[in-house]
Order: structure tokens, then sequence, then C-alpha cells
């Protein structure tokens, strides 16, 4: 298993209970830990942040639509494995006419099998004893994807292609694997059956108040409360596109640079409001709720 | 041992095996579960595997493990205060706190709760003893079980199992199984004595620690998630309530497909200009490509109901997805036409719709209610033609389910078709099938 010791967030990052808990479980039962959510609730942070906060190495698979297994765990380049074959020719061709000079492989040997493998993020946190794997955004993967990746993961072990050279790490270095999904399609029953889920449900007030605080330590109360009490307010009315935590404080960032009394004008103008919504009906939307009910947001400026 | 548990899961719609179990006592092993909290904890990222299902999971535990059945549509909080359970809790708080009775049924519900989620990983914040917490991480714990500090023992009085071996505890855990199967247990439950409850042991509430006083009330709460306990019933014919759930659902049809191809034309170039040494190029195709057909029964008073339901969530589903969506509809059933008006004054005949792309996706949603008669053989042949062009076709039925037997066109119909309740379970499983042909 990775490390075990229970781990609750650090200076930087705010680490939901719920979370950190089914965090330390995957991690003592050597499981994955699967990270749903709406998008920006910080499902990426975790396990960098534990990372950083551990110095523990870190791998990332990005994953995309053209996914598979090979980039996960490792591929074998068959082209410098030709281009090697062929020089070696070459090199033996030019000594028989008598010329010294002989072209490079580059340290590489074709007989070595191993010197052709390249190795992806899985193979190598295998390799490293408590490391970090992070498999981000695997929704976006092709359906096999994750059951392919199944079978690799829950035999802790991977086979080099070609060089057939193995690569296994038991339970006790295993690395802190975290998976996130943004659930844009279903991922297979099996493939959750094999890791411990975890869904982060949007922040409530009073944790975004804490997540702003963190990200904004010198930000004036009275701003983050009218800013909160908006945003709180623009995701009820039914967004097409719900604002998120990444948005809020962005938008802080942007008042930042006004003073209090400013910022607050700002925020209940609705003043750098394209940091927060991101489609245009949304934005028709709120003008036209602006035009009906002028006060809705500015009389939210008296919040103590 | 527990070996019930699985089966009590699956009664409430949640994915469980014997490998549930099998992981659950390998945390055990590993020092995980402690207290009731703890369990909860450790099967619920186990056994939910999606927010929805978190609802449906917290009542499979509060019935199995705590003897509280929570009826559809009931609140926790009624569910609790009815209960055998939290009477017989009651009675023992008071007799080892006097000044508890003054509390309110609320106040006394968030004590329940704040003793039923109770985990060790609160304890730990409880006590604030890192150090303790590090000498008792969980792979330690045989080495040194007499170790007794003060702070020690405040948590073996919180019922700490770090002790017990994983046999002893299951032993526990299965007795106090045994008793609550017992019609009139008498005082004995996982909050009485010999439960797995952090005050188990004799009261050791009196060792001066009060969750429910520093945890702020409702701490428990938090973790069924108060807010998003009573979940959309996943089994409820859809309606306006439930659109947004189906409609999670639905998401699953659009299926991005990525797979490679040898790209011949690629492969003769490079192989030409690298001089005759050819390698094979491959390229990656990936289409993300959705088109619906909705064939819909607004004929009869049976299903107006759901009309306007269903019309908003395939639009929502449109105007969310962007694809083709292209809705029908027929009276009943279909011979050889539909209409493409809801008043059903234009037709579109039969051949047209067969003549489409037979990756269309086809929802078929109507009661299947009808007088036998009007099931004739046209009619059926038009179901075998429709599975037979469109493999992802699925029909939608509003009626529920346990009545399907009684209706005589619908079995007929389901012979030559796959049929699901119109429920976002339903829905879901609807989707799945459709999946699957690939």
């Amino acid at each position: 298993m990775a490390r075990t010791e229970y781990w609750e967030g650090s200076e930087k990052y705010l680490c939901d209970k719920g979370l950190a808990q089914a965090f330390h479980m995957a991690r003592v039962l050597g499981m994955p830990l699967l990270i749903e959510g709406e998008p920006g609730t910080g499902k990426t942070e975790l396990p960098i942040q534990y990372a950083a906060d551990n110095d523990a190495e870190l791998f990332v698979f990005a994953t995309g639509s053209k996914s598979n297994v090979e980039q996960f765990v490792a591929r074998f380049d068959h082209v410098k494995y030709l281009r090697d074959s062929q020089i070696e020719i070459l090199n033996a061709q030019r000594s028989e006419k008598g010329l010294d000079k002989k072209l490079s492989t580059g340290g590489r040997h074709s007989e070595n099998l191993q010197d052709y493998v390249v190795k992806g993020p899985g193979a190598q946190a295998y390799s490293s004893p408590h490391s970090v794997l992070l498999i981000d955004e695997i929704d976006k993967a092709p359906r096999e994807f994750p059951n392919d990746l199944l079978f690799a993961l829950s035999h802790r072990k991977f086979i080099m292609p070609e060089s057939g050279e193995e690569i296994s790490v038991d339970e006790k270095n295993m690395p802190a694997i975290v998976i996130t999904s943004n659930r844009e399609q279903e991922l297979p029953t099996a493939f959750k059956g094999r890791c411990i889920y975890h869904y982060i449900h949007f922040p409530e007030p009073d944790m975004m108040r804490q997540i702003i605080t963190k990200h904004h330590p010198r930000m004036d109360n009275k701003v983050v409360s009218v800013a909160i009490d908006i945003f709180y307010h623009l995701r009820s009315i039914g967004l097409e596109r719900a604002p998120t935590t990444r948005e809020i404080l962005n938008w802080l960032s942007y008042v930042k640079q006004y003073s209090n009394e400013e910022a607050i004008a700002k925020i209940v103008k609705l003043e750098g409001v394209g940091a927060l919504i991101k489609t245009q009906s949304d934005m028709e939307l709120i003008q036209k709720k602006i035009l009906t009910d002028p006060d809705d947001f500015s009389r939210r400026s008296n919040y103590n | 041992m527990l070996e019930t548990l699985p089966h009590k899961l699956r009664a409430y719609g949640l994915d469980s095996d014997v490998r549930t179990l099998l992981i659950m006592y390998k945390g055990m092993q590993k020092g995980l579960v402690r207290t009731l909290g703890d369990l909860y904890g450790l099967l619920k990222g186990l056994v939910v595997k999606d927010p929805r299902m978190l609802g449906p999971f917290t009542k499979a535990f509060y019935d199995y493990f705590l003897n509280i059945d929570i009826a559809n549509g009931e609140t926790l909080n009624d569910a609790i205060l009815r209960s055998k359970t939290f009477e017989e809790w009651r009675v023992a708080l008071f007799e080892r706190d006097k000044t508890a009775m003054d509390l309110t049924d609320n106040e006394l519900i968030d004590l329940f709760l704040n003793e039923v989620h109770l985990t060790s990983y609160d304890i730990k914040a409880l006590i604030d003893g890192r150090a303790l917490w590090d000498a008792d991480n969980p792979e330690l714990e045989d080495e040194n079980p007499q170790e007794t500090s003060a702070e020690r023992r405040v948590l073996d009085k919180m019922a700490d199992y770090s002790d017990l071996s994983l046999e002893e505890l299951l032993n526990r855990m299965n007795e106090v199984m045994d008793r609550q199967k017992g019609e009139h247990s008498g005082g004995s439950h996982w909050i009485g004595t010999g439960g797995i409850s952090p005050y188990g042991h004799g009261g050791a509430a009196q060792g001066g620690i009060r969750v429910g006083g520093t945890g702020g009330g409702g701490m428990a709460r938090k973790v069924i998630g108060s807010s998003h306990f009573f979940p959309v019933d996943m089994d409820r014919i859809i309606n306006d309530d439930n659109v947004d759930a189906v409609l999670a659902s639905l998401r699953g049809v659009i299926e991005e497909s990525a797979h490679e191809k040898l790209d011949v034309e690629s492969t003769i170039n490079k192989g030409l200009k690298r001089g005759g040494l050819f390698i094979p190029e491959i390229k990656n195709i990936s289409e993300q490509k959705l088109r619906v057909l909705l064939l819909i029964d607004n004929g009869g008073y049976s299903m107006t109901p759901y009309i306007k339901t269903i019309r908003e969530l395939f639009k929502k589903m449109k105007t969310r997805f962007s694809h083709d969506l292209e809705t029908y509809y027929f009276h009943n059933t279909i011979y050889d036409r539909v209409f493409e008006d809801s008043r059903r004054s234009k037709p579109v005949f039969l051949d047209k719709i067969l003549s489409k792309d037979p990756e269309y996706r086809v929802f078929i949603i109507g009661d299947a209610s009808m007088a036998p008669y009007e099931l004739n053989k046209m009619s059926l042949r038009t179901y075998k033609k429709l599975t037979k062009k469109f493999k992802r076709l699925v029909w939608l039925n509003p009626e529920p389910q346990r009545y399907w037997r009684h209706t005589y066109t619908l079995n007929v119909i389901r012979q030559v078709l796959e049929m699901f309740p119109l429920t976002p379970r339903g829905i879901e499983q609807a989707v799945r099938k459709m999946n699957t042909f690939r």
C-alpha cells in the first residue's frame, strides 16, 4: 500500500473531510480512489497537493479521447528499433570499406530490447515506490480504456511490450492512485467496483469561504461575503452552466486590484462576470434578470 | 459473517457482492473499521458508485445495522423517532446522563446521529493527540496493545477495536446481528451494550468527551449530506422532479468512440519518403455522433400525463448535447405510418423511417396497452422491421412495471423488442442495453 497516514490537506489545499477519509481508505486498502464531481471542485488538486505535501513523485496521465492502455503503461518504439538495426548494418558495411566513422545509435543496442521501451506514467509510477499516480478525466477516454486499465491495475504488474520485462510493485510500495472523472460518460460498473468511490458535492457557502481564504488570504471579509452571496444566487437561478469554484476565484482575482468599496460595487454590478458565465444564453438570461429586477443583485451589497 | 449484507444492499438497488465483504474484511484487518461510522464510510466508498445511490445506501445501512427502516417519502428524523433502536438508545442515554432529558427531539436525534456516524477520524480530531494517533497506526496494531497512556485509555473507551482480532470483531458483530434479528431484542443493538458503538463500553461518554458538543451538532448530518439525502427515487415514473436524473442517465447514449485504423495512404506516402521503408501508420478515428428517433404514443388519455415531460426531457437533451432529434407520434401502436405533428395529421410512412441510418437510437414511448385486435400482424411486422433495422431500439413504458404482466398486448410487444420502465433507472438500463450493441 501507499503511505497510509491520514492526510487532511495542506496549507494551500483544503481537503473535504469525506474526501480525505476516502483517500485514506483507498491508500490503506491499496485500491485506486475514483473521484467524481462537478468541474471545478478540486478533484485534480488532491493528488497534486498530496504529492507536493509529502514530497512524493507525481505521475500524471491526462486521458483524452484517443487514450489507450499502451500509452499508460509502455510502448515499444519500433521506429527507433528499426533505425538502429539498419545503422548496425550500415556500420558493418562501412567498416568493410575501411571507413572509421560510425553512425551512432545513441547508446542503444538493438539486442537490448528494453532500450526501446518507452515507459508511460503507469509503469513509471510502479517502478518508483510511494509515488502518486493521477489518471485525470478518465471519462474522456474511449469506452474500453477503463476496463483495460482495470486489468493492468488490479494485477499490480505490467509486462513491457516486446522485451517481456516485468514491472511489478508489492502492496507496500504501491503508488497512491487517484482517478478523476467529470461524469461525461458513465464508467463501467466493473471498473467502479474496483475503486473506492467518492463524489465531491459542490461546497457549501461556509466551505467556499474557507477555500477563498486559502487562495486570497488578504481579501476583505465583506467583499468575500457579497461575492459568495451573489455567486450562490447565480448558481441557483438555473443557468445552463453554473459557475464553479475556479470561476469565483478568478472573479475575485479580478476585483482584488480595487479598494473594498469599489470591489463591492463591481461585484454587485456583476462587472467582470464573464469570469463566471461561460455561455451566451446564460449571459442573456442574467441580463434579462437585471432588467426585470434591477435590485436583485445590488441589494445584496447590504450584506454584513 | 455478515454474509447477508450484500443481499440487503442489492435489495436496495446497490451493486454489491462477495467482493464487498472481502474488501470490508481487509479494511477491518488493516484497522480501518473501529466504529459504526467507519463502517459506514468504508461501505459507502465500496458500494456507492453514483451520488444518486447515497440515499438508497443510507437506507440500507440504517436498515441492516441499526434496524431503522426508512419508509418511502419519510424523513430521516421521523424514521429515527419511531424506531425501537432510538427509543432504547434514549433510555440508556437518560440513565447515564440526566441532563439529556432537557434536550428536544431534534437535539436528541442530532446526538444519536453523531454517535452513529462517529468515525475514528473524528475521535482523532477530538482527542487532538496526533502522536497518539500516529502511534496507533493500523500497521502497528498488534505490536503494543498494552500501551496505556491516559489518552490511549480514552480512545479505548471510545470503542477502539484495534485490540480485537478480526475474528472477535466479526463474532461480536454477528452476535449483535443475531440479537437484532430477534423480534423483541430488548436493548441489544449497535448503540447498546456490546455493540460497535463508541459508547458501547459501559458509558465511556462520562470520560469527558461529548461528541455532539464539540461537533456543533449536525456533524453526522454532514456525513450523510442532509441536502442530498433524499435523492430522486430511481423507480418513480419520470416527472418534472427527476427529469434531471433521467437526463444524466441518457447522457450515456452519447458515445464517443475512438478506434485505430491502418492509414494506407499515409503509410505509402511516408514509406516512399523513407526510401521504401514502410512502417504502418495508424490513424485515430474518433467520432461522436448521436441521432435519436423518438416515437411517442400520444393517443389515449393514459399517455397524456407523460407527454409533456417526455418532450421536455428530450428537448433538454437536445440543447444539452446538440444532436439530431426527430420526434414522431402514433396512436396506441404503429402500423405503416407515424405522424410528424402531435395532432397526427401529417403522416410519415414507415419506409421513410426505415431508410434512415441504422446508427439512429430509437426510443418508442408508450404504454403498449390497447385492445388485442389493434395489435395485428401488420403492426407486429412493423416492430420486427424496426428492430431489425435499428439495433439500438428500446421501448420505454410509463406503466409501473408490476402491472406489466396483466396487459396482454404489452407482453406480445415485449416478445419482439426490449421494454424498460420509464423511470430514471429504467432509462439507465435501456441506455446500457443500447450501448452493448457495437
